[in-house]
């Protein structure tokens, strides 16, 4: 007896946090962009890791960081590599020079594909994709 | 005083298989296919491998190799988990055995179903170096190396100008080459309208800017240059060799310069230990799991200027009778993707004077690289026997 031919609609990939990034989805979650930083010598590292690579220092704790940046580079992805980016295909996917000093890949949305730009101005929000998981996007400043 | 492994090593015997899009044989078989034509090509018997150092993630473990070639006293078994810089990075390695004596002849293998068995969408989850890709960016739909590539490559033609016309230029006279050579996936001409036209995979790269997805296997011995006498060729030594790691290396996002990455610390260690420069190279067999990478690379190696590598691809410059032709054997774009092994072939090849209707004339130096796992890089620097 064979089941259902209908394959199953495919599922997000979902990040699956570590010790070390709990504190980062938790944030995404209530809509918080923290970052790591070092209690010892203060400097920002992302993406989160248990030693500070600068004086190496295990203490660390979350601050909350500004949402805004500067593009640093794109691609519009076309082939969806993961069936479940199909329906969107082709979107843009940006990376950014965060305010606070790290970089941050994320959907760039509402920028024509002409007018996007190394340096434009942008601004981080939240989507919740699940009850756990809030996945960050861009917007134009 | 000379570097202690320059000249104590070099490339005793090469072994590929075909290269196909569909096979019905394992990767593992694959790969020991290509061992047995590389210690044969060599002169010697499997008896007579005593270090192993396989690709991996994928393919044969010590064990494998044991059982199958019935190696009766293996003292080296290691893994090199640097993606497509494992390869040349094994040289170095093999190169320290046979040095010190640990080894007499150490086998470098690749066996590979990229086309027939696991995709790249899905291969690469199971890395651990792709750790922080999975979680950051898989969710945001960002995971393949051509899409975390295509990011630098952007970045790339913003600042400097570089254009898809010169992408085409690498793809068209690769596969040029690869028509020469024969053993190979792409067969037909291309041309720069037909590279143009083919669909986007993640813009700026096209289909035809990106490495195959195939089948096939591929293997090297290297031996230590004192037991020269007892192989069926001439060594081609291993002049310089080096690995290198980049900032940020398992996160492309996060690398201060998107556009560099490990080779330039190799190739700082590699041209000196073979005391040569850029201007003294015959022949590069550059890593290319996409078009763009090989430009960014000859400006990393300072065969022209950062920014410059658009320009230096063209007018024939890379092609066979030009001042640098490269990847004489159509490379990953073209012949077959086994990691880069078969650049290190091709380069034996060309200074065994082998290569057939693709000899580079009069070939005395080359260089071969590898670049992987979103930014390891190896340099090895090869010359013909005296």
């Amino acid at each position: 007896m064979s089941t259902s031919a209908i394959p199953a609609a495919p599922e997000r990939p979902l990040p699956t946090p570590t010790r070390e990034s709990q504190p980062y989805w938790d944030g995404m979650r209530e809509h918080k962009f923290q970052l790591q930083h070092c209690a010892s010598c203060g400097k920002v590292r992302h993406y989160p890791r248990p030693v500070c690579p600068h004086c190496f220092s295990m203490e660390s704790r979350w601050e909350e960081a500004p949402l805004g940046g500067k593009i640093h580079t794109w691609t519009v992805c076309h082939h969806p590599f993961n069936f479940f980016f199909k329906q969107a295909a082709p979107h843009v996917v940006a990376l950014v020079d965060m305010d606070a000093g790290v970089r941050v890949n994320a959907p760039l949305r509402g920028i024509a594909e002409t007018d996007i730009r190394i340096g434009r101005r942008v601004k981080l929000g939240f989507e919740p994709v699940t009850k756990e998981v809030t996945l960050p996007f861009f917007v134009a400043e | 005083m000379a570097h202690a492994l320059r000249e104590k090593a070099g490339v005793s015997g090469i072994g590929e298989t075909a290269y196909t899009r569909g096979t019905s044989k394992s990767g593992l078989a694959l790969q020991l296919e290509a061992s047995l034509a590389a210690i044969a090509d060599a002169g010697l018997s499997p008896r007579d491998i005593d270090g192993i150092i396989p690709y991996f993630p994928g393919g044969g473990i010590a064990e494998d190799f044991i059982a199958n070639l019935g190696l009766p006293d293996l003292t080296l078994s290691a893994f090199i988990p640097m993606g497509g810089a494992t390869c040349v990075a094994a040289l170095q390695t093999a190169a320290m055995a046979v040095a010190t004596g640990v080894c007499k002849h150490v086998l470098i293998s690749v066996g590979r179903t990229g086309y027939s068995g696991a995709r790249v969408s899905t291969r690469l989850q199971q890395f651990p170096q792709f750790a922080l890709a999975a979680e950051f960016e898989a969710p945001i739909g960002l995971f393949a190396p051509a899409q975390l590539y295509a990011q630098g490559a952007r970045r790339h033609m913003e600042l400097y100008g570089t254009t898809v016309r010169h992408f085409a230029e690498v793809a068209v006279i690769t596969r040029q080459h690869a028509i020469l050579n024969g053993n190979v996936v792409m067969n037909k001409p291309l041309t720069v309208e037909e590279h143009h036209a083919s669909r986007m995979i993640s813009d700026p790269f096209r289909l035809f800017d990106c490495s195959l997805e195939s089948d096939g296997g591929a293997a090297v011995i290297v031996s230590a240059a004192d037991r020269a006498r007892d192989l069926k060729k001439p060594l081609v030594t291993i002049m310089g060799v080096a690995e290198g790691h980049p900032e940020s290396p398992a996160s492309i996002a996060q690398r201060p310069d998107l556009l560099e990455f490990g080779l330039v610390k190799a190739a700082a260690r590699a041209f000196p230990m073979a005391g040569v420069g850029p201007k003294d190279i015959d022949v590069a067999e550059i890593y290319d799991c996409f078009t763009f990478t090989v430009i960014n690379q000859l400006e990393l190696l300072g065969f022209c200027k950062k920014g410059e590598g658009g320009p230096f691809v063209m007018n024939g410059g890379i092609a066979l009778g030009g001042e640098l032709p490269i990847n004489t054997h159509g490379g990953l774009l073209s012949q077959g993707h086994v990691v880069g092994l078969n650049h290190v072939i091709e380069l034996t090849r060309q200074l065994r004077r082998e290569a057939g209707k693709a000899q580079v004339k009069d070939a005395e130096v080359g260089l071969v690289t590898g670049y992987g796992d979103m930014g390891d890089g190896s340099l090895a620097i090869l010359r013909r026997a005296a």
